[in-house]
């Protein structure tokens, strides 16, 4: 009889903004696979963090909204203090799989890498709209140019880090910037990072949610202005 | 010479701002001081503002120390940027202390 791989030592961290709708399913999924999840409740002013804790997540919450980048990072240091020894970053909305963290954190203890980035274009994408595509090669195209890592999926949200890379990285761009800012730590930590495939489901939801033109424009002011300023 | 004075002081006063500046946004800082030296050596010497605006083709020497104005206000613009930026990021910082220090454990296996 197969044994249950021991995921308590891996925590999941889950950025959540106004997910009332969606979070108990993403939370209990994961759950379930006996993952130990934080949700960081970025000021919903809806019950998004009451539904993630009924789900069994832990919970913590920004009084303010301050971003995606924000969160992730509030995430990370509460499990970075819990003890965790892999840490999984994982969107709220639905489009990700509980199944692929399984992988993410494979690739790590395989390839003895510190950062495991999940990549939709060398797994797959389901109903991604084609402006989405064209913009997300722009910005890997950008990000690779940048950084000069040799990825194919800059923007996505499942990533798996071990205790040492988390330790590693600290986001100060507290919205979309992160991504990139992510990327560009990782790319000066000189830790080992490996790419895999993983499976973005694209809803009506999701899509809603997600980012738009007009936040990439903001993205590049916001790297921008990092760079002037001390 | 009442408007020279009047915009040496207010140019002074960019040096002042710019040179304060400099140690937390050098670039801007930099810039902003540059623009402003060069205002005050036009506002000085309006013939070779002139000279310097006929040749890069603006027309009027006037018009030159107007563009420098334009110029500084936007790095002024720029630099409270960053400054909002700045305290965004001390505000980031203190709402994650409170956060963490009121996280709620949760009851997922190990937690």
């Amino acid at each position: 009889m197969p044994t249950e791989p021991d995921n308590s030592t891996t925590w999941l961290v889950v950025p959540a903004y106004n997910e009332a709708s969606v979070i108990l399913r993403v939370v209990a999924d994961l759950v379930r696979r006996s993952y130990r999840v934080v949700v960081v409740d970025d000021g919903s002013t809806d019950d998004t963090g009451r539904k993630a804790s009924t789900a069994g997540a832990a919970v913590v919450t920004h009084p303010i909204n301050l971003g995606q980048g924000a969160a992730l990072q509030t995430g990370i240091t509460f499990a970075l203090r819990h003890g965790a020894e892999f840490i999984v970053t994982f969107d709220a909305d639905g489009q990700h799989r509980a199944v692929d963290v399984a992988g993410l954190v494979a690739a790590l203890k395989v390839n003895k890498a510190d950062f495991a980035l999940g990549s939709r274009f060398l797994g797959s994408c389901i109903a991604m709209p084609k402006s989405r595509r064209l913009l997300l090669k722009a910005a890997t195209w950008l990000t690779r140019v940048s950084t000069g890592m040799d990825i194919t999926d800059t923007h996505n949200g499942l990533r798996g880090m071990t205790q040492r890379g988390a330790s590693a990285i600290t986001l100060r761009q507290n919205r979309m910037a992160h991504a990139s800012e992510f990327l560009t730590q990782i790319a000066g930590s000189e830790l080992r990072c490996v790419e895999v495939p993983v499976t973005i489901e694209y809803t009506r939801y999701s899509l809603a949610k997600g980012q738009k033109l007009g936040d990439s424009l903001r993205v590049l002011v916001d790297l921008s202005a990092e760079r002037l300023h001390r | 010479m009442i408007a020279q004075i009047g915009l040496s002081f207010m140019l002074g006063c960019i040096i002042a701002y710019a040179w304060a500046q400099y140690s937390k946004a050098p670039i801007i800082g930099l810039l902003a001081m540059l623009a402003a030296l060069a205002g005050l050596y036009f506002v000085w010497l309006p013939s070779h503002a002139t000279w310097l605006a006929e040749l890069v083709g603006i027309g009027r020497g006037v018009d030159l120390i107007l563009y420098v104005w334009v110029i500084i206000s936007l790095l002024v613009m720029l630099n409270l940027h960053l400054k909002l930026r700045s305290q965004m990021e001390m505000i980031t910082a203190l709402t994650r202390v409170l956060a963490l220090g009121n996280a709620c454990p949760g009851s997922s296996p190990a937690a």
